[in-house]
Formats: C-alpha cells, sequence, structure tokens
C-alpha cells in the first residue's frame, strides 16, 4: 500500500499541515487568522461542550431565552406598561410572572450545562501516554497537541485523530473496536505504512518515534468518517495516506498491546466531533398545534384590541364631549389619538390571556413525565443495571399517538445472541426446544478442561456418544464444527476468546468446545484443535469463504493423518443439492430440519468429503490458472457430498416480544420489521414474535407488485379506503406484505407507488421489509411520514438504525450488544423490547391524556380570566378598565391556579397502567386525536370565552342599581373565577392523590391568604397607591349578595362542563361493561409449535454483520508466523471496504 | 422480571397485591446480582412508581341525575327565598332630573340657576318598614371610566402632607387650580355629588323633619384606615389645608363640607367617601342617609311626605340621570329582583338537565336489557 508517489503535489486542496514532534510549530500555527478563537483551540484536544461561563451565563441565557415568542411578547408587554398613558395595569402584573419563567428556565439551563461541564472535564481528563523530550508520559487528554506522537495501550480509547505509524503486532497490524462510532462491535483492521513499520520500530519505542520528523498535509478537518486524503512526507518521499491508516478518537484498539500513532486533528476538528452535528430538536404535533393556538391567542387578542379602541374612540367621540369630567380627562386629544391609546391599553389588559406560564410548566410536566419513565421499575432491565432513559425531554405525549412502529429485528426483537441448541447428527435429532434455556438440568461437562459455560444443549446422549467416541459420525460432525468456519481465537485471562465475523459461526464453535472439540488456534495455513483431549493440527489447504451467493462455506485441510477432507456448511437447500445420490439420513435430516424450522431455529446442513490428491492438484493447478470462473472452481469441489448432520441455531426472541407485538397490535400499531436480514429469517421471526397470525397469508414477490402496478378496479378503490375495508376486510386483515429492499428501491422511484403502497400496508396485517439497507429504513419511514399523518416510532440498536431512528418522529435505541450509536441518537432508550409495550400503552397513554389535559385547562384559565376585560369594556366606556385589583392577575398565574393543573398534569390517570396493558385499545383515542383536536380547542376556547361572559355579566345583573361598588365588584367576579377554574379542576381530575387534594387546598388558601395581604393596613399605609383595596376582602365577603353572587356565577360558569360530565357518565356508563368485555383480549392464544401447515425452513448464516475473515486468514496477515503478504493490506482493504459498504 | 410489561391478574382490586407481588419479584431477581450492580434500579416507591393511593370517583348515573336534581331544588330554593325577600322590601324610587315641565325639579334643571331648591311629594299607604334607607342614583355617569378611576392621588387622601404640595401626576387635569395644588386633586373628588335632601312628614299641613342620619354610611375601613386628615395645625383642620386650593367644582373646600358636624369634614366627609368609592357600573346608586332615629326608627308612618332637595348637580349635559330611592332592607341587603330570578332560572335549568339526563339514560339503558 505504500506507494511512493512522485506526483504527490497534484493534490491541491491538502492545506492541514502536521508537523510530527515540532511542538513549537503547532504552538504558532495560523490557519485562518480572523477565526483566532477557533485557532486557539486546534492545538488542544480539549472539548468544550458547555455554552456558559460566570460572565456569559446571564446575557446569552436571556438572549436565548428571549428568543422564544412568549417572552419577547411578554417583555415588550412590560414596556409597554411602562408607558404611563397606555399602562392600564401597572407593569409588576406581567413582569412578576415574566421573571419567575426566566428564573425557572435559567435554572434549568443552567444545571444542564453545569453536567455537560463536568462531563467535559472528565473526558478531557482521561490518561494517555504522549512522547516528550523524557519519553513516553502519561498526559491527559486535553495536553494532546497536533503532532505529538502518542502511546496507545490494548483497551485505551484513542484521544485524537491519530496517523498509525507502528504497532507492537506483525505488520504494524492493530485491531480496533468502532462501536463508539459506527456502533458495529466486530473489529476492524487499521495497518500502517509499511515505511513507518520498518522504520519506526526500536527498542525501546521511544528512540526512533523521537526522531521521527515526517510531514503529513492533508484536508482540512470534516466529518467524513470513511474518507481522509493526504500524504506523508518524510525523508524525501511522498506515501499517499488514507483512512485505513487513520485510528479516529473514540476507537478503542483491542487485541493490540501498544499502537504508536501521530496526533493529525485534535479537539473539535476530531473527525466524530465534527460529525456530531447540531442536535435536531423534534416536536410533537400536540406542541405544534398548540402554538398555533397560541399564535392565533395573539391575534385574537391584537383583533379585540383594534375593535375595543374603535368602541373607545366612538366613546370618546359621542359620550366624553358631553361630560367634562371625562372629556377633562381626556386633555384635549382627539378621539382617535385616544381610540390608539385604548388599543394598547387593551393589549396591556389582555395580555394574560396569553399562557405565559404554560411553555415553562409544559417543560416542566415533561421532564416529570421523563423520569417517570426512567424510575419506572417495570422498564428496568436489572441484568445490565439499566433503567429506561428519555433522552429527548419534549415527545412524551407523541408517545401516546404511534401509528406505525418500524422495528429493526436483529437485537431488537431478537437477541441477537445465537444459542446452538439441537442438531440432527446421521438422522438422530438431540437436544431439544421443549424446554426453555434456563430451567433445563445443565450438562455435565466437568471433564471438559476447555469447558467455560455458554451453551445451551441439553442433551446427555450426544455426550455420552461422544465421550465413549460410539459414534463416529457425530466426532465428524463436531470435527467439521471445529474446522470448518472462520473464527479467531485469543486467549485471555487463561481462557478462549473467538473473534468471529458471524454470530452463527460463534455458537457453533463455542459449542463444539462444550462439547470437546476445541478450537484453539490458527495461522495462515494451518488450524489446532484439541478432540477430546487431543490435540491436533490440521494443515489448512483451502478457505472457500462464505458469500451470500454461495450459502455455504467449506474448508480443505490435510488431516494429522495426512488424509484431505473437504467441510462444507450451508444452507439446506444448497447443500442437500449437493450431496451424493446415495447419501444416507436424507430423508430423516428432512424430517428433522421440518421440525427445526417449526422451532423457529435457524439451520445449517453440515456435509463432508474426501478428496484425493489428484483431485486437489488438479483443482489448485486450475485456481492458479483461470481465475476467472473461481466461482465455478469451488463449485467443482463442493460436491459429492456426504451429509453428516444439521445444526439447529436459536436465534433467540427477546423476552416478551411475542405478548409485547401482539399487545401493540391490539392497540391498533401498524407493526413493520425492516430488516437486512433475508426473506424467510424475517418471515419465520414474524411467525415467532407474533406479528404474523399463523394464518395469514404473505403478500409478496410478483403478486405484490402486480398489485401495485395494474390500475385494477380493486386498486382504484384503495383510494376509497372506507368502502373497500368494510367490503374486504376479513381478506386483507389476514394479509402480510413482505417486501425486499430491490422491490423498495423501484417503489421509491414511482411516487404513486408509495401512496399505494402504504394505502394497502395500512389495511394488512403487517409489513416485513427485508434485505433493506440502513437508508432504505430511513426512506421506509419517510415514506410513511409523507402518505399518512400517523405518527411513526423506530426502534433499533445498530448503527444501521440510526438513519431511521433520526427520522422517526420518534426514535427509540435498545442498549444491545451492537454499541451505543442507536441509543445515542435516540429519543428514548430502553434495554428490552418488550418494553416498548408498557412505554407506549402506559407512559404514553398516560402523557398523551396528561398533556392534553393540561393544554385544555391551561388554555382555559387564562383566557377565561382575561377576556371578561373585554365583555367589562362595554360597561366601562372602552376605558381598558382592568375588573381585577392589579395584584390579583400575577397570582392568579403564579399561585390560585398553577399547582393544581400541574399535579393534574403529573398524576392523572384515566386506566391504571395494568388496565392500559390489559385493554390495549384504548390506546386509539391517542391514534385517533380524539384529545387534542382543532373541535376540541374550539370547544375549550368556546367554553372560556363562556364563562368569561358568565363571569363579567352576572356579577354585574347582581349588582345593578344596588350600592355596591367596583372594588366589591372586583372581588366577587375574582372570587368566581378562582373557584370557577377549581372546580374545573375539580371535574378535570380523575385520579384524586393525596397531592391533587393539597394542591387545590393550598391554591384556595392562598387566595384568601394573599388576598387578605393586599388588603392589609399594613401594605396601603406602606403604599397607599399599590395597595388600595384596603379592607375589601372583609367588607365584601361580610355581604350575604357577594356570597350568593359568587356561588350563582360559579354554577353558571361550570354549569356546561359539569351537565358534559354528566351527560358523559349516563351516556357511556350503561355500556361501559360491554366496552370492556369487548375489549378484553379474545384470541385464544395456542401454544408454540405447531403453527402453520408449510413450515419454511430458513436455513442461512446471520448476513447482517459483512463478511467474514476468510481472506483475511487465507492471506494470513495478522496471525503470528506466518509469510509476509502484500496481499494482506488488500484483504484488509477490502474486508473492512465491505464493512464499510454495509453502513 | 422477565416479562415485567405483563400484570399478572387482576385489575382495579387486586391492583395493591399485584404490586406487592411484582415487587418481591424484583428483589427476587436482585439476589442474583451482586450489590454493586443494581446501582441504577430505580427506587421502588409509590410516586416514582406511579401507584400512589388515589380515590378516583366513579360517577354513575345514580350519582349524576339525582345530583342535579338536588342542585336544581337549591337554587330554586334559594331564588324564591331571595324573590320573596326581594318582594317583601319596599322600594320608592323618584326621578327627580326634572326633564319634563311637569315634573317637580323642572325649574332647577337649568344649570344656570343657583342654589335652586324643589320638592317632591309623596304619601305613603302603608307603612314603610325601618330601617329605612335614603340612596341617591345617577345614571349613564362613568365613575368605571379607568381614567376616572385612576384620578385620584392616594397620598394625598390618606393625608400625607407632602403631597399637598405636590400631587400626584395621577390627578391631571385637577392638579393645579391657578398654581395652588388641589387638595383633594383629581377628576373623583372634583365631580363630588353635591345636591342634599332633607324629609319632611306632612303632619296636618306642617313639616315635620324626618332626621337623617349620615353616620356610618360609609366603609369602616375607608373611614378608619384608607382616608386621613392632615394633622391638624394649631387645632385647625382648615390650617391644615393652608395653601391649597379647593376643587374647582365644589363649592365649599373639604374641610367645610359639613359645618353642623366638624368632625365630619375634611377627608372623613362621609358623604365624599361614599362619593369616592367607585361604582361599579354607569348606573349606580349611592347611601345617602339612614332614618334611624326618633319617631322612625320602627319606619316610615302612612302618610304623606315631602323630600326636599337642593338642586346642585348638572346631569343633563351628558344625558344622565338622578334619582332618589328610599329602601328597606332584608337580611340580603336592598331589593335585588336579578339574583333571585337568575337562581330560579338555573335551578330550573339544572332540574330539566336532570329530566333530559334520566330520559336519555333510560333510553339508552333499557334496549340493551333487552337484549
Amino acid at each position: 500500500m505504500d506507494k511512493t508517489d512522485s506526483k504527490g503535489a497534484e493534490v491541491t486542496d491538502n492545506t492541514w499541515e502536521v508537523k510530527a514532534n515540532c511542538h513549537h510549530f503547532h504552538g504558532q500555527l495560523r490557519r485562518k487568522p480572523f477565526r483566532c478563537f477557533r485557532q486557539r483551540r486546534n492545538a488542544e484536544n480539549a472539548v468544550r461542550s458547555y455554552r456558559y461561563t460566570v460572565l456569559t451565563f446571564l446575557p446569552l441565557n436571556l438572549y436565548e431565552q428571549f428568543q422564544r415568542f412568549a417572552n419577547i411578547f411578554f417583555l415588550l408587554v412590560v414596556i409597554l406598561q411602562c408607558v404611563p398613558a397606555i399602562a392600564t395595569i401597572p407593569w409588576y402584573t406581567t413582569l412578576l410572572p415574566l421573571i419567575i419563567v426566566l428564573s425557572v428556565r435559567g435554572m434549568k439551563d443552567l444545571s444542564a450545562d453545569l453536567a455537560r461541564r463536568r462531563s467535559d472535564s472528565q473526558i478531557n481528563s482521561r490518561p494517555c501516554d504522549v512522547l516528550t523530550p523524557a519519553g513516553f508520559t502519561t498526559l491527559q487528554w486535553k495536553d494532546v497537541c497536533i503532532g505529538d506522537v502518542l502511546r496507545i495501550h490494548k483497551d485505551q480509547i484513542i484521544p485524537a485523530d491519530l496517523l498509525l505509524l507502528c504497532s507492537s503486532e506483525p505488520h504494524s497490524l492493530c485491531y480496533v473496536e468502532t462501536a463508539d462510532i459506527d456502533g458495529e462491535t466486530n473489529l476492524k483492521y487499521r495497518q500502517a505504512l509499511s515505511i513507518t513499520h520498518s522504520e519506526l520500530i526500536s527498542d525501546p519505542a521511544e528512540e526512533a518515534l523521537s526522531t521521527f520528523d515526517g510531514n503529513v498535509l492533508c484536508e482540512n478537518p470534516n466529518n467524513r468518517l470513511y474518507s481522509f486524503k493526504g500524504d506523508l512526507y518524510w525523508r524525501g518521499k511522498t506515501h499517499r495516506l488514507d483512512i485505513e491508516h487513520i485510528l479516529l478518537r473514540g476507537m478503542v484498539l483491542r487485541n493490540t498491546d501498544c499502537a504508536y500513532g501521530l496526533a493529525i486533528y485534535t479537539g473539535s476538528d476530531c473527525k466524530i466531533l465534527r460529525n456530531s452535528g447540531q442536535v435536531i430538536v423534534k416536536k410533537t404535533q400536540v406542541e405544534k398545534d398548540f402554538n398555533r393556538v397560541v399564535i392565533g391567542i395573539v391575534l385574537t387578542l391584537l383583533l379585540v384590541a383594534v375593535l375595543m379602541a374603535v368602541g373607545s374612540g366612538l366613546f370618546e367621540y359621542r359620550v366624553s364631549p358631553k361630560m367634562e369630567v371625562l372629556s377633562a380627562l381626556g386633555g384635549g386629544s382627539t378621539p382617535v389619538y385616544r381610540g390608539f391609546l385604548a388599543f394598547w391599553g387593551y393589549v396591556i389588559l389582555l395580555s394574560p390571556s396569553m399562557p405565559i406560564a404554560l411553555y415553562i410548566t409544559f417543560e416542566m410536566i415533561h421532564v416529570v413525565h421523563c423520569l417517570l419513565i426512567g424510575w419506572d421499575l417495570h422498564m428496568y432491565w436489572a441484568n445490565n443495571d439499566t433503567p429506561a432513559q428519555a433522552r429527548s425531554k419534549s415527545l412524551n405525549e407523541e408517545l401516546g399517538q404511534v401509528g406505525h412502529l418500524l422495528s429493526d429485528k436483529t437485537g431488537t426483537l431478537t437477541q441477537n445472541r445465537l444459542i446452538f441448541r439441537q442438531c440432527c447428527i446421521a438422522g438422530d435429532i438431540y437436544g431439544s426446544t421443549s424446554l426453555s434455556a434456563e430451567d433445563a438440568k445443565p450438562l455435565d461437562l466437568s471433564w471438559n478442561p476447555y469447558s467455560y459455560g455458554g451453551l445451551h444443549f441439553h442433551d446427555q446422549r450426544l455426550v455420552d456418544r461422544l465421550v465413549k467416541q460410539q459414534c463416529p459420525q457425530s466426532q465428524e460432525f463436531l470435527t467439521s464444527l471445529v474446522l470448518c468456519h472462520t473464527v479467531m481465537s485469543e486467549w485471555k485471562n487463561g481462557t478462549i476468546r473467538y473473534q468471529a465475523a458471524s454470530p452463527d459461526e460463534e455458537a457453533l464453535v463455542v459449542a463444539a468446545r462444550e462439547l470437546g472439540w476445541v478450537f484453539l488456534s490458527r495461522t495462515r495455513d494451518s488450524l489446532t484443535i484439541n478432540a477430546l483431549g487431543q490435540t491436533l493440527n490440521y494443515e489448512l489447504l483451502a478457505l472457500l469463504d462464505f458469500t451470500s451467493d454461495r450459502r455455504r462455506m467449506s474448508v480443505l485441510v490435510r488431516e494429522p493423518g495426512g488424509g484431505l477432507k473437504l467441510y462444507c456448511k450451508g444452507a439446506d437447500v444448497v447443500i442437500l443439492e449437493r450431496l451424493q445420490k446415495d447419501s444416507p439420513h436424507q430423508e430423516s435430516t428432512a424430517r428433522a430440519l421440518e421440525i427445526f424450522a417449526q422451532g423457529c431455529l435457524r439451520t445449517l446442513c453440515v456435509a463432508v468429503r474426501t478428496v484425493t490428491e489428484q483431485q486437489w492438484q488438479k483443482w489448485r493447478d486450475g485456481l492458479q490458472e483461470g481465475e476467472a470462473l473461481v466461482e465455478e472452481l469451488h463449485g467443482r469441489m463442493e460436491r459429492e457430498l456426504m451429509l453428516l448432520g444439521v445444526t439447529a441455531i436459536e436465534d433467540r426472541l427477546q423476552d416478551g416480544v411475542p405478548e409485547a407485538i401482539s399487545s401493540l397490535r391490539q392497540a391498533g400499531i401498524k407493526v413493520w420489521v425492516l430488516t437486512g436480514d433475508k426473506t424467510e429469517t424475517a418471515v419465520n421471526v414474524g411467525y415467532s414474535c407474533r406479528l404474523i397470525d399463523p394464518d395469514t397469508n404473505l403478500l409478496q414477490g410478483e403478486e405484490l407488485r402486480q398489485l401495485l402496478q395494474s390500475p385494477t378496479p380493486e386498486i382504484r378503490s384503495f383510494k376509497d379506503l372506507d368502502v373497500w375495508c368494510i367490503d374486504n376486510r376479513p381478506p386483507w386483515s389476514k394479509v402480510t406484505v413482505v417486501i425486499t429492499g430491490h422491490q423498495l428501491a423501484d417503489l421509491m422511484e414511482e411516487p404513486e407507488w408509495g401512496a399505494r403502497f402504504v394505502a394497502l400496508s395500512n389495511q394488512c396485517q403487517s409489513v416485513l421489509c427485508c434485505r433493506v439497507t440502513p437508508g432504505q429504513k430511513a426512506e421506509v419511514v419517510r415514506l410513511i411520514r409523507k402518505h399518512t399523518s400517523s405518527v411513526t416510532l423506530a426502534i433499533g440498536d445498530g448503527a444501521n438504525d440510526v438513519n431511521m431512528i433520526k427520522t422517526a418522529h420518534i426514535g427509540v435505541g435498545l442498549c444491545g450488544v451492537e454499541g451505543s450509536q442507536a441509543v445515542q441518537n435516540a429519543d428514548f432508550a430502553l434495554s428490552q423490547f418488550s418494553f416498548l409495550c408498557r412505554l407506549l400503552l402506559v407512559h404514553g397513554h398516560w402523557s398523551y391524556y396528561r398533556i392534553c389535559k393540561f393544554l385544555h385547562y391551561f388554555l382555559f384559565k387564562t383566557t377565561a380570566f382575561a377576556l371578561v376585560h373585554i365583555w367589562f369594556g362595554f360597561f366601562s366606556g372602552f376605558s381598558a378598565q382592568p375588573l381585577y385589583e392589579t395584584w390579583f392577575i400575577p397570582f392568579y398565574t403564579i399561585a390560585y391556579t398553577s399547582m393544581p393543573v400541574q399535579c393534574l398534569a403529573i398524576f392523572e390517570q384515566d386506566v391504571s397502567a395494568e388496565g392500559c396493558l390489559r385493554w390495549a385499545a384504548l390506546y386509539k383515542t391517542g391514534q385517533r386525536r380524539d384529545l387534542f383536536s382543532p373541535a376540541t380547542l374550539a370547544a375549550s376556547l368556546l367554553y372560556s370565552v363562556y364563562t368569561s361572559l358568565v363571569l363579567c355579566l352576572l356579577p354585574l345583573g347582581a349588582f345593578h342599581s344596588t350600592a355596591l361598588d367596583y372594588q366589591t365588584l372586583a372581588i366577587t367576579v375574582a372570587t368566581s373565577a378562582v373557584f370557577t377554574v377549581t372546580i374545573e379542576i375539580i371535574i378535570q381530575t380523575r385520579y384524586w392523590t393525596k397531592y391533587n387534594i393539597a394542591a387545590i387546598c393550598l391554591s384556595l388558601a392562598l387566595y384568601f391568604i394573599l388576598t387578605l395581604i393586599v388588603h392589609s393596613k399594613i401594605l396601603h399605609d406602606k403604599l397607599p397607591a399599590d395597595f388600595y383595596f384596603t379592607g375589601v376582602i372583609i367588607i365584601a365577603f361580610s355581604d350575604p349578595v357577594v356570597w350568593l353572587t359568587i356561588l350563582l356565577t360559579t354554577c353558571t360558569a361550570t354549569l356546561p362542563s359539569l351537565t358534559g360530565l354528566a351527560l358523559n357518565v349516563v351516556l357511556t356508563q350503561s355500556s361501559k361493561h360491554r366496552v370492556h368485555s369487548m375489549m378484553l383480549p379474545t384470541q385464544v392464544r395456542r401454544p408454540g409449535g405447531f403453527r402453520r401447515g408449510g413450515v419454511l425452513r430458513h436455513s442461512s448464516y446471520a448476513m447482517s454483520q459483512g463478511a467474514g475473515f476468510g481472506r483475511l486468514i487465507t492471506s494470513g496477515t495478522g496471525l503470528h508466523a506466518t509469510a509476509p503478504a502484500q496481499e494482506g493490506a488488500e484483504a484488509a482493504a477490502n474486508g473492512t471496504k465491505e464493512n464499510n459498504d454495509k453502513l | 422480571m422477565a416479562a415485567s410489561c405483563w400484570p399478572a391478574s387482576g385489575f382495579y382490586r387486586e391492583k395493591k397485591r399485584n404490586c406487592s407481588a411484582r415487587t418481591a419479584i424484583f428483589d427476587g431477581g436482585m439476589m442474583k446480582n451482586k450489590e454493586g450492580e443494581v446501582a441504577n434500579r430505580p427506587d421502588n416507591t409509590a410516586f416514582t412508581q406511579q401507584r400512589l393511593p388515589a380515590w378516583q370517583p366513579m360517577l354513575s348515573a345514580g350519582i349524576v341525575i339525582p345530583g342535579f336534581l338536588v342542585i336544581g331544588l337549591v337554587f330554586i330554593g334559594i331564588g324564591v327565598a331571595l324573590f320573596l325577600g326581594s318582594q317583601s322590601i319596599q322600594v320608592l324610587e323618584s326621578d327627580y332630573t326634572g326633564l319634563n315641565s311637569n315634573t317637580p325639579c323642572y325649574e332647577c334643571s337649568d344649570a344656570s340657576k343657583k342654589n335652586c331648591t324643589c320638592s317632591i311629594e309623596f304619601t305613603l299607604t302603608k307603612q314603610f318598614d325601618g330601617p329605612v334607607f335614603l340612596y341617591y342614583g345617577l345614571s349613564n355617569f362613568f365613575q368605571n371610566h379607568r381614567k376616572y378611576g385612576v384620578s385620584r392621588d392616594y397620598y394625598q387622601l390618606s393625608g400625607d402632607t407632602a403631597y399637598f404640595k405636590n400631587p400626584s401626576d395621577s390627578c391631571s387635569p385637577y392638579i393645579y387650580d391657578s398654581g395652588v395644588p388641589i387638595v383633594p386633586c383629581g377628576a373623583a373628588a372634583n365631580s363630588m355629588f353635591n345636591d342634599s335632601f332633607r324629609l319632611y312628614q306632612l303632619v296636618g299641613g306642617t313639616k315635620k323633619p324626618v332626621p337623617l342620619d349620615g353616620k356610618g354610611i360609609s366603609w369602616w375601613t375607608d373611614y378608619n384606615i384608607v382616608f386621613r386628615n392632615p394633622p391638624l395645625v394649631n387645632g385647625s383642620l382648615a390650617a391644615a389645608f393652608n395653601g391649597t386650593a379647593k376643587p374647582v367644582n365644589w363649592a365649599k373646600p373639604a374641610y367645610e363640607l359639613d359645618t353642623s358636624d366638624p368632625s365630619n369634614n375634611g377627608f372623613m366627609n362621609e358623604d365624599f367617601l361614599v362619593w369616592m368609592r367607585r361604582a361599579a357600573l354607569p348606573d349606580f346608586r349611592k347611601l345617602y342617609r339612614r332614618i334611624t332615629q326618633g319617631d322612625y326608627a320602627a319606619g316610615l308612618p302612612v302618610g304623606n311626605y315631602s323630600l326636599e332637595i337642593s338642586y346642585n348637580y348638572p346631569v343633563i349635559g351628558f344625558g344622565g340621570r338622578k334619582k332618589i330611592v328610599l329602601s328597606n332592607v332584608s337580611w340580603m341587603g336592598g331589593k335585588n329582583m336579578f339574583l333571585g330570578v337568575a337562581y330560579l332560572v338555573i335551578g330550573s335549568l339544572c332540574i330539566v338537565m336532570s329530566l333530559v339526563m334520566l330520559i336519555v339514560y333510560a333510553k339508552y339503558k333499557f334496549p340493551e336489557g333487552d337484549s
């Protein structure tokens, strides 16, 4: 790979210069003069994700907060209130709530920033070894500079983007785990340039490295994780560099004692940090709708203010001039000008109808709901000590509205832990699935020194036969398992660890080890195994690796005895057609395959063939000459096989997945499974996890294409969904669409098909998308989002699900084995798929219910209380006279009405958690948007208009032609308003905890206490102009008319709500039990086992993890004691490329 | 622990037991792990697990329909009581604006006439039970206009002499009268009602004065807390008002409002206090006097009466009306037909509602019972 490129100068955009071991150069490095503050950072490796410092917190945070519409609106109102001519209510009525809102939010931002600061300093102070003139010194991450030479030890995290110079492994190969970068847990390899490898290896390492004075010219920092362009100029020569020579920050060094690298990009210039772009803040539909309502309120407010201004102008024109007092008060200004002032006066007076505290309360409630998700013991997974986690704090109510669930398969529905469960050797079936893995009595494997556990196979018969060496076929079977694979072994803490590209292979090799056939080590051309205590060395002649086309792999080995054997394993279809004609046990094996398939096991056939020396020679010659037909040559070798047996591997479903899926389906959620796996595997998992009912028809392939393609009347009726669905419901609800990535790609090209496909899918039971790429997963989500209005939820565990998770309305990541990438990008993190059921049906449903109630009530209470001023304007000459005491207005928002609604939004439950799960159909209220729609909002607003009318007119009517004064009226209306909204919350609350009761009592008590204080003598004596309602509460409340008016007003105002409640009770109650009995799950769950007639057999590897180490093994790179390998690097390059292609 | 999503069995009633059972399972699961491995385990409290003991009122038609009936009946009861109470209250109302030439105060309605008096005569054919209250009423007078309301100086009215020299801007334009600060300043004080009334019983051609009691007609909080006269200077209230001007519309300065009773002057004049308490509506009445003394403590006996009005306050210019109201009071204050009728209407509505619900309930329930 070390192409010595004399034309290195042709690369023009390589402007990033790194000089090794040249600290002072980088100290004064100037990149772009005008961005000097970035410059300061680029030499360091410290990351800084916090935003505020002591000095900048206040201005920056206020700046951020005033970007919110509501806050800036209220700031404007406060400013308006400082103009005496229009200050209808004093400035403190608005400033008080605004300050509270700003400070609560400021505290929240501050605490989040402190957390970021802590995590930054924790990362920045991680240790790493840096080469200094005094040798390698352990410094902190933040001390690493560009041009430094670092030493990375095994299992250390790479602190910056490094150019790999050399490593302790042969060929300066080094293995890295990239889980934090792309989520894949299989090992990748990186290799140093051979020039640096050969020149810089020295003992001690410092010697050569400290004299290294290479100069790297490369592209500027960017976010491309899979490409790197640059050149190393060293000793007068140019060496082309690419991504294969780079260790990225965040990778973990594995299986390599130490690696030496040159820091190229540090700190925020690292590719991984460049990649962590702006977080897209997702907003829920409910929030968007409510924002529209708020904008609507503001517009209405302005419109009303205009109308009131017109009224005021008319009043000033027609009434005031006649009245000496009023015309004098007008001060000689024109009616138009007075109307203009009245406009602003009414803007101020009506501004409390805009819910100022709503957003902060809304956020706080979301935070509490998120905490409740994290606190739920039913979503805590003790096995890995992980509770559920709500990473996004704004999507809770949308959890209650999910219409489409898009799930990954591997690692999400299944555990991604493959277990060798059964096998069939020479027609005999060993092991059974009837017992679950945990319950069975473990085998006694104490005779095997290499047994480390991990076997879930329970059949003593096989062990007995093996140990007693009675059954040569079973020995041959295990020999084939232990030889025919591409697994690499490693000794760690005295045990053997296997590294496999495919989890299936690992499961088989582990099973063989437990049963006494131990794979010890391999070199390029030999395999060392230990069979029942006997160490054997096989010469590896050829390894024909697995590809998705071939669906089989073979090894050709020379036995210790000298014989040549070809071991082959692969999909049943492929192997069975390559057997000898008279191969025994074919029938019994076919039966075994059926049985295994019914048990939803993944099967592989294992076969052997004895090869003669002549055949081997001939084949080898053919391989060397006509390389064009390698496939055919391989095929020529892999025939005339003798069947040894069948392995059955369980791709175990996660616990509770079938129940969860059937429950989610009952809840009306369309479950789509998107997988990179093969169709058969996906379909079988679909059956086993109850995604597909046993009697469901599969609609796939050509049939599906025709259905989508042909504009037959039947298809046309898609558009008329209602009719269509009634007519055809029975057949269509029993159909599952199975579509592959290729078909999907075709589908995407024709927009009309997409709509049809989604319409069709919505009528079907479920949809399986197989062989889809990560990009296509996201495409599917986009397709659904485009053609339906339903909320999509994507759940996955691997890096290949990240696209989908980010695209969907809600992304859920499973803390699985495949790294943390999915979780990093998800809105919610769970440990088990089955928790999703509780997350949606319980937390989602409750959140939706609570937040809808909360928003409606909040809207009601703010508008009902503020709109009163419109009606009072008609009686006070449109003079913007407040109907409340000025102190009542801020206290109403802050103290009198804020607590009960928060309790409602936190504690309310319409149905208990058990009920939510049991009657999953209750979830449909969220999907139908029953609780929050334009209609419900309009009803709520109408109700608040009615209430405000009642609050104003009834007391006015009662006070008409009496000697009761304005202040008594004010306190009557205020008390009625407080009582009305309190009764309304009492009506809304169905779940009375002690906190609800306390909040309501406290609010009412606060109302009386604060009013008493405001009306007290002491405050009046201090500030008579601000506290002039002195004694009103005492005198007014001793008048029975006031109380009678309050009672009348409150009851009249709440009468519609009470009537609605009562009618609801009367109408639903009689049918309640009937509904509930209908909702009870009527489905009788079938016992496992025989699910349907023709069971599809599925026989394959899990191919989602990319190609194996086959080429690496045959080329010998990375294996000790092998010949130097030019092609090794190539193999590594190819292997990694394949891996990369998977992304 | 595995299928934690799934409740074992039971529903509402078994809720509690389920929870404890589940807790036990959790604890059992934990035994397998080492102590340190459950560091992230959430607390098992009623709050975090959202199973706080709660009362869930289960409403049924059996509660709701009678509930509405009861509310309706209570309201009708209150309504009837209010209605009857109002009915029993005697009210005598008379508009003395003098718009029509045949009304007694027609001559006085001419704004140019000063110190005009007129009298209204009326006959009581029935005993007017005491205590009888005398109100004056104004209509179309916007005391509840915002600018009118703020046009006063609370500091001044609380006797703070600093504001005697420098009244607050809120009094504009009634702050200074040709450079001299007005006390009490502002539109509210300036527009004070200044008609006065005298009531006589006509007994055999002679006028027997009915004593009118002006004590305690204002709010005691106003009288005792809010309004304060400035500290007396040399024992004289007038001296305390030195250097101030009377409001332009006033005939006499504040310290001479009541010549008969020296203590009823300045900001402690009860008529002034009554006036300064703003009315809620443009049509309002304010208490003028009570008849509680002498022969008339038990009420006004049958007979002829004459009400002498000293007519000063102009209202015709803005289309206003003035009236005088004699009324007695019951437990619920003055006559208030609105409240009684409103209670009756709302009560009837509730009863109608309960009947509708009963019908709806019967209609929905019985078909189901059949099937």
